[in-house]
């Protein structure tokens, strides 16, 4: 596999990704947080369990959100100039899976305004 | 060496076929002799993929009907109240037995065996790349399947339930051998499964009709690699727990028991890490099938076509998220759990998405209502229904009220039987005329829908309610008055009418398969795609280019062409078995793989891996080392006939492309199978690491646990540069190995040797060092964890010594080279990831107690 193809793949695939590594950091830092009763700790008013989620979140949205529009800007490219089918067929890909990653992200960051931390 | 570049006219509808006619005298003949199948006695030694997939699927359905059988005992059972047709002990090993064998022996199994049969087919590849490895998964599965399934006979069948819950499980409650049967005979299994999915990766990236681009690879494909990708991940976990509990069980070693360290709960997440996974691992395929069948039931390409591939990766991601949805009920935190949740409704947006675009194909085409179109509807109904429950138990609070009871019982059946049951189905009158001379009966076939259809509603429609009104799961009786009489009879009746559906299919199947290998029932559907190209032993007589994911609607001379030997690679290059390997992404041929034929290799290899595992079971540690050790020797005897080299200069597939016959490198198959295997063990050793993590965060203030010392700076320091100097020796082997003058230095196998000692000393080192510094391996959850990851990685450093003498023969038999040097690529990537892991090993085991100072 090229670099080039490797990168595609990486946008195509990257707010999936984005999606697993916020998953694994508010799930991880919670269970840890919590299970330690490390989770008084506060920042600015909020507990450490939010702060992390938000954090966590903000960044994957923010991940998420820029390869979306170099999805979009090389789909637009692709228009003017035409590329290969395989070429198209993964910029094509890579908006509706950074467009659906978006809201998958922004829903698992949902649960930090409802609810308290370890409870 | 690189891929030849190609002209871009095999993405066009081309003018001229890459050869011309009429093809040379013996060419044909030459072709079929490669392909042919073995008889006699011998025949079990085929490897074809059209045999052994059909065995397989023949085996899974075996297991099917068996586990039916089980279902209607527990049924009868259940019929009346305060019945006595079965024990209550015989009801815990039917009910375990049940769920096991349907989810581990047939509904996995039977995917990847149609996958076996189909995929070469539906990509017009000759066979899939490693026929060996598939013949070596059926086998193994085969006759251990069967061992593990007898065990019912004589009251030894794992009694835990399917997921097997310590305590329940341990020693403590179930001392005697029936929980062992489930930890090694399922072993074994996950081996085969993963066997299978490497093979599936490789063949869906890298054995495929040219100009068969990612754009137009059939969605079947695109399901299978997913699902395939789903059990690299996933099964690693199940194999990590099960090898945990097998420990604890064997050597004491207190992973799970809570008064030593240990914690029940590391299981649950071990297991459903893998078993939530594995409802989609066994649901994609099924909705690849159906993204199959209805363009050619509607007659129209199926609408959506990359809204589905996303529905399919999101899915794989997305379920990933969701294990801890199965243990709501065990009091972690309420903001974990809503991130599960979160994720068990996400997914149920991809999955809307496939139902949608099946719903616009039926819509925009014209649906022939045949068994299959009847099956998918069957399929529509059933699955929403145990989607939409899916969405009711996928929120904390409800599933609360409905735990472990039947409505739980219901939703999992009316997801499952739906979701991959009912499209089996569809999927077997579909394609039976590919692999048989005759067609199915639809006549039977609306009867076999009917009985079915009806059956599942009966079944399990009541127990919803009967969940709800509160018999909970597993019960081997009820009182009576509890309100639950009547609608246990109604789902016994129920029951029956599956199995009469499923007797009436079988019969079907007495009546009408007829094996075909090239005088099948034909193109009866007036289908698109590729299996539906005339073939033989050796699939299609030529290698198509296609134009479009429907070719054969799109290129209506496509089917005789191929079979006039038009296209590419219409003979033998080699005069062996041969496969046209082409690139990942755009499907450009890059080189021929000539593949291994019929052997007793896989066979025999298969046998004694089943037998090393089950009677390690029964205690019978001797015989079973011999079996272990006769398994790798059958191993190390099949690979010597692989790797063999540029037997023949560049070949001419036609059309001007001129490709090599042996590749090395990141372009060859097994490279890609090794850097896939090297995930499965990269996962094994991210959920030890988890589970060591885990256990470390339930002991507060004792990891390491008063009393213990941890092991000098100075054992891992030169536990590291000992791993390190390996790696540079192999790394300076393989700088020696390059060129393309076919050399073949004496010193590489003195290299390779070199760093067999290193590897081996720095693993030794670590272990003595911990076993010097009096660390017991069942005193404490802390020992059993560090004690886990040393064994892991001396299983590791073994394997590895194994292959690099394995590679050192090769170079005294004169089967290495720098051109040839395929089995030496493999065993450098596997000595790499070991030494890797070595090094994260080390850093965990001696580097995080003194992080964390103890707390």
């Amino acid at each position: 596999m090229t670099g080039r193809r490797t990168a595609q793949v990486c946008l195509t695939l990257g707010g999936l990704i984005a999606w697993a590594i916020q998953f694994t950091i508010i799930y991880g830092v919670t269970s840890t947080l919590c299970g330690r009763g490390w989770a008084d700790t506060a920042l600015l008013g909020m507990g450490a369990v939010q702060i992390t989620i938000l954090l966590a979140t903000l960044t994957a949205l923010a991940a998420a959100a820029i390869l979306l529009i170099v999805s979009l800007r090389q789909e637009r490219q692709q228009r003017d100039h035409p590329a290969s089918a395989t070429d198209t067929f993964l910029n094509e890909s890579g908006v509706l899976i950074n467009g659906l990653s978006l809201v998958v992200i922004l829903w698992h960051g949902v649960p930090a305004v409802i609810l308290p931390a370890c409870a | 060496m690189n891929a030849p570049e190609l002209p871009k006219s095999f993405e066009r509808q081309e003018a001229e076929l890459p050869n011309p006619l009429p093809r040379p005298e013996g060419e044909f003949e030459a072709l079929k002799k490669a392909w042919k199948a073995p008889r006699g006695l011998s025949f079990i030694t085929a490897v074809n993929n059209t045999y052994v997939g059909l065995w397989y699927v023949g085996t899974a359905f075996l297991f099917f009907i068996l586990a039916g059988i089980l279902a209607l005992i527990m049924r009868v059972q259940l019929a009346a109240p305060e019945s006595d047709f079965v024990s209550h002990d015989l009801y815990n090993q039917l009910f375990t037995m049940h769920g096991t064998v349907m989810m581990f022996l047939f509904a996995v199994p039977a995917v990847e065996a149609a996958s076996v049969y189909l995929l070469p087919n539906m990509q017009a590849a000759r066979d899939l790349p490693f026929p060996r490895l598939s013949a070596y998964a059926f086998w193994a599965y085969f006759v251990g399947g069967l061992v593990f399934f007898g065990t019912i006979f004589v009251g030894l069948s794992p009694d835990g339930g399917w997921f097997m819950y310590p305590p329940l499980t341990s020693t403590k409650y179930s001392p005697a051998e029936n929980a062992d049967w489930w930890l090694l005979g399922i072993g074994f299994i996950e081996i085969s499964a993963i066997a299978g999915a490497i093979e599936i990766i490789v063949g869906v990236m890298k054995t495929r009709a040219v100009g068969m681009s990612l754009d137009k690879l059939p969605v079947y494909s695109w399901a299978m690699l997913v699902f395939a990708v789903m059990i690299v991940i996933g099964f690693p976990a199940i194999i990590l727990g099960t090898l945990l509990l097998e420990m604890e069980r064997a050597f004491d070693w207190p992973f799970f028991i809570a008064e030593r360290g240990g914690d029940p709960l590391l299981w649950q997440h071990l297991f459903w890490f893998f078993g939530h996974p594995e409802v989609y691992i066994i649901f994609l395929p099924a909705t690849g099938m159906v993204s199959m069948i209805v363009p050619a039931m509607a007659q129209t390409p199926l609408v959506g076509y990359r809204l589905v591939v996303l529905a399919l990766i999101a899915t794989g991601f997305l379920s990933f998220g969701l294990w801890v949805h199965h243990m709501f009920a065990t009091g972690l935190p309420k903001m974990s759990l809503s991130f599960f949740s979160a994720a068990s409704t996400a997914v149920a947006v991809p999955s809307g998405i496939q139902v949608f675009a099946w719903i616009a194909t039926i819509a925009s085409g014209r649906m022939r209502l045949t068994t299959p179109s009847l099956f998918v509807i069957g399929f529509l109904f059933i699955f929403t229904l145990g989607g939409l429950t899916g969405v009711m138990v996928a929120m904390a609070p409800f599933d609360w009220q409905a735990h472990d009871s039947y409505f739980v019982v219901a939703h999992l059946h009316y997801v499952l039987i739906g979701g991959m049951v009912f499209p089996l189905f569809a999927a077997i009158y579909y394609w039976v005329p590919v692999a048989s001379k005759r067609a199915l009966s639809e006549r039977l076939g609306r009867w076999v829908f009917g009985l079915m259809f009806l059956g599942v509603n009966v079944t399990f429609l009541p127990m919803h309610i009967t969940g709800l009104i509160g018999m909970p799961r597993r019960v081997y009786t009820y009182p009576v008055g509890m309100g639950w009489d009547a609608l246990n009879l109604v789902s016994t009746i129920g029951a029956f009418m599956i199995a009469a559906g499923v007797a009436v299919f079988l019969f079907d199947m007495a009546r009408n398969f007829r094996f075909a290998s090239e005088d099948n029932a034909g193109n009866v559907w007036n289908a698109g795609t590729l299996e539906w190209l005339p073939n033989g032993n050796y699939a299609t007589r030529s290698i198509p280019s296609v134009v479009s994911r429907d070719p054969l609607w799109d290129q209506p001379n496509l089917p005789k062409d191929v079979e006039d030997g038009r296209y590419y690679l219409p003979g033998t290059a080699t005069g062996g078995r041969e496969a046209l390997v082409t690139s990942p992404f755009d499907a450009r041929p890059q080189y021929i793989l000539q593949i291994p034929g019929p052997g007793w290799q896989p066979v025999l290899a298969a046998v004694f891996t089943a037998a090393f595992f089950l009677l390690l079971t029964v205690k019978f540690v001797f015989t079973s080392i011999i079996c272990g050790v006769l398994a790798v020797g059958c191993v190390i005897w099949w690979l010597w006939e692989t790797d063999p080299g540029p037997v023949r200069p560049p070949a001419d597939i036609g059309g001007g492309i001129v490709i090599p016959v042996y590749v090395t490198g990141p372009m060859n198959h097994s490279w890609w199978a090794m850097i896939v295997l090297m995930v499965v063990s990269g996962m094994v050793f991210t959920c030890l690491i988890f589970s060591y993590l885990f256990l470390w965060l339930v002991n507060p203030g004792a990891w390491p646990p008063r009393g213990v010392e941890l092991p000098q700076w100075i054992w891992p320091s030169l536990s590291t540069v000992l791993y390190v100097g390996s790696a540079i020796l192999i790394a300076r082997a393989s700088w020696l190995l390059k060129g393309d003058d076919r050399r073949s230095p004496r010193s590489v196998p003195i290299l390779i040797g070199a760093a067999m000692l290193l590897l081996a000393g720095a693993s030794a080192i670590d272990l003595r060092a911990q076993w010097q510094a009096g660390l017991s391996p069942s005193a404490h959850a802390y020992g059993a964890a560090v004690y886990a990851i040393l064994s892991l990685q001396i299983f590791f450093v073994l394997t590895t010594l194994i292959m690099g003498l394995y590679t050192i023969a090769r170079w005294l038999a004169g089967k290495l080279d720098s051109v040839r040097r395929t089995t030496f690529d493999n065993s450098m990537l596997f000595w790499y990831y070991t030494v890797g892991q070595g090094l994260a090993g080390l850093l965990m085991i001696h580097g995080f107690p003194r992080l964390t100072g103890g707390a």
